[in-house]
């Protein structure tokens, strides 16, 4: 009957770990596979951003080192494809914001067929991006068939063939249009989070509706509208089917991830520099999305 | 300095038949200190934001100092309101909250400020002027609020259940504290509250509500004292009146077999109501242990003893069905439970008759 004997420390730490395995355990394959899916394509891609491989040449890949870094400050095609996309996020988050907004504002009062209109104004979000590309360009935006330049004729303009003409604009109009569903359940979430009777303290108080919006709502508004602008923006600096469908090769509306996919699988051919815009745009990505957690946590405590 | 008058006024929610508020007439002097006291749902907050202006008026009227406010926006009737969960604007400091109605009635930073601090002085919250309402305590929010209120001077203050968010034994302080506030400003208020002690102990005069309709309004210890209908002797009074259904015979009252002495005043007006079952109605401090042995025979139940005074709930036999008394008893009373007792009635009593009205 030699049983060896186990201190109370020694008890305790063998349920902790044992505890601790019982957690991590359930999420550990999911874990590996996500690592395995996403990790470890990074770390091919930042091995060939270092080369100067293309699949057109017989010639053998060769180790150039950060050659295609320093060379994007005098490729003028990336610091295009760089502006466009600053510009094309920026317009695109901007404008879904505030146009969600006012829809936000608008759902967020008593009316009869409340919760039908919301469920209609959230259906741009439900079109896959590809359709939502196809339906604008040859329905709204066609200059023969198109709604748009249909409405422009009757009142006396002539056709305008908006995605050849403007376009930067014109998917910034389809994204705006698909984005705003978002932003307006976001911020109507922030609305709905009110106090009633704080609005009504606000009356009492002698305060306008302007006022009230403006001293009240607003700050209260706030970390949801940097929510969504920063959601909206790790979304919107990857846009690419929209661009494919509407414009197509065409300069002018050209982002980074439309520009990557041309210059590798697209026909360029040349995978090593493409690469290496992969790696910038992943950083940029990070660094916005880690402003983007840190909001959204400082959220949930305000919560708390 | 104002005063506040309800006439006939009624609020009939939309897809509702019965008005929450029921044609209200209620006079409110300058300076009086009112109470609304009810059960959920009598409809004593909707009258009162009815007075706020939140609530529409669906007929009737409601003036303050004798003009027609009915139709104003809150804004224009120049009362100030503390509601229930203080409603404190959580973006703004504790300052820029009592501030906030001055600085829409375009009052300079240097006036808004002097302002702020002597409301702030008043109510103690100096050291947290630069707080934001998330870093204080729930008795802390309660006097922002009320800073809030008072930083304007407004013809009248709302109250609604202003108290009902504090822990007991801050209530009572807080309670006090409104008490004495009041009275230093001297502004006319009207307050909320379901709770009948607050109303007791409060108000100037009480206004009780049952169903959106007024059923007394009269000054605490009329209430107590004459309440005109079994609800209000029901709802007045802690622990509340003993009530009772009694079958009329010969003319008589018996209370679980004892027949009940009443004032020849009270028999002459029971004898001019028809109908057979009264109620009858006797405070726990009107009725009296007694070792005589002639009196109502009862068994101890439950003994509450709150140090200085008790509450026996003692089970009787009336009508032929087991009904509890409650008798107030001094707080070193050495009866248990199980101990037979006999109970005589000591004091007032109050009989209603059948439609429920004080006779």
């Amino acid at each position: 009957m030699a049983t060896a004997v186990i201190s109370h420390e020694e008890e305790v730490r063998r349920l902790q770990r044992r505890e601790g395995w019982r957690r991590r355990l359930p999420i550990l394959p999911a874990l590996l596979f996500t690592i395995a899916v996403t990790q470890i394509p990074f770390l091919f891609t930042l091995f060939y951003s270092l080369t100067d491989w293309r699949i057109d040449t017989v010639d053998p890949r060769q180790f150039i080192g950060v050659e295609n870094y320093t060379s994007l400050s005098g490729d003028k095609f990336f610091l295009d494809a760089a502006w466009v996309t600053v510009k094309m996020t920026v317009m695109a988050v901007l404008g879904s914001l505030i146009v969600g907004t006012g829809l936000a504002l608008l759902l967020d009062r008593k009316f009869f067929g409340q919760g039908f209109i919301r469920t209609l104004l959230i259906t741009p979000f439900l079109v896959m991006p590809v359709v939502a590309g196809f339906m604008w360009k040859t329905q709204m935006f066609n200059a023969t068939f198109g709604v748009i330049n249909w409405v422009l004729n009757t009142v006396g303009i002539d056709s305008i063939e908006f995605a050849t003409k403007y376009p930067l604009a014109s998917v910034v109009v389809v994204l705006i249009w698909q984005w705003s569903p978002f932003m307006m359940l976001i911020i109507l979430a922030g609305l709905q989070g009110q106090d009633a009777s704080v609005l009504e303290a606000a009356r009492v108080d002698g305060a306008t509706s302007w006022g009230t919006f403006r001293q009240i709502t607003f700050p209260q508004l706030r970390p949801f509208l940097e929510l969504g602008t920063l959601l909206g923006a790790i979304y919107l600096i990857q846009v690419y089917d929209h661009i494919e469908v509407i414009v197509g090769g065409q300069p002018g509306a050209k982002n980074l991830p439309f520009y990557i996919a041309q210059r590798s699988i697209g026909g360029g051919n040349r995978f090593g520099l493409a690469s290496s815009y992969s790696i910038i745009v992943v950083i940029a990505s990070i660094i916005i999305a880690n402003i983007g957690l840190r909001v959204l946590s400082g959220l949930l405590e305000d919560d708390s | 300095m104002a005063e506040v008058r309800y006439e006939a006024a009624s609020r009939l929610y939309p897809g509702s038949e019965i008005p929450a508020v029921n044609e209200l007439n209620l006079d409110i002097a300058d300076g009086e200190l009112l109470v609304l006291v009810g059960p959920s749902g009598s409809g004593k907050s909707t009258a009162l934001r009815m007075l706020a202006g939140l609530e529409t008026v669906t007929s009737g009227s409601i003036h303050i100092n004798d003009v027609d406010v009915t139709l104003k926006p809150p804004q224009d009737r120049d009362i100030a309101m503390v509601f229930q969960n203080y409603a404190l604007y959580p973006s703004m400091t504790v300052a820029e909250n009592m501030g906030f109605a001055l600085k829409q009635a375009k009052v300079s930073k240097e006036q808004r400020a002097e302002q702020v601090r002597e409301a702030a002085r008043i109510l103690d919250l100096e050291p947290y002027l630069d707080r934001k309402p998330k870093n204080l305590s729930g008795g802390q929010r309660q006097r922002v609020a009320m800073g809030r209120a008072i930083v304007r001077s407004p013809q009248v203050f709302l109250m609604d259940e202003p108290l009902s968010n504090l822990d007991a034994k801050l209530r009572v302080q807080t309670r006090t504290e409104l008490v004495d506030l009041q009275d230093r400003l001297d502004t006319t208020m009207v307050y909320v509250t379901h709770d009948q002690v607050e109303a007791m102990t409060m108000g100037h005069r009480v206004a009780v509500l049952k169903d959106g309709i007024l059923q007394q309004v009269a000054s605490p210890r009329e209430l107590y004292r004459r309440p005109k209908n079994r609800f209000v002797a029901g709802f007045i009074g802690s622990p509340a009146m003993n009530l009772l259904d009694v079958d009329r015979a010969d003319g008589q009252f018996a209370l679980a077999g004892t027949t009940i002495e009443l004032t020849d005043e009270m028999r002459a007006a029971a004898a001019a109501v028809d109908g057979t079952t009264f109620g009858v109605g006797v405070r726990p401090e009107h009725l009296k242990f007694t070792s005589s042995g002639s009196g109502i025979a009862g068994e101890v139940s439950v003994v509450e003893a709150l140090g200085s005074e008790s509450f026996l709930h003692v089970k009787v036999q009336h009508e032929g069905r087991e009904q509890v008394l409650v008798v107030h008893e001094a707080g070193d009373t050495e009866l248990v439970r199980g101990d037979n007792v006999t109970i005589v009635v000591d004091g007032p009593v109050h009989v209603f008759s059948p439609d429920g009205e004080s006779v």
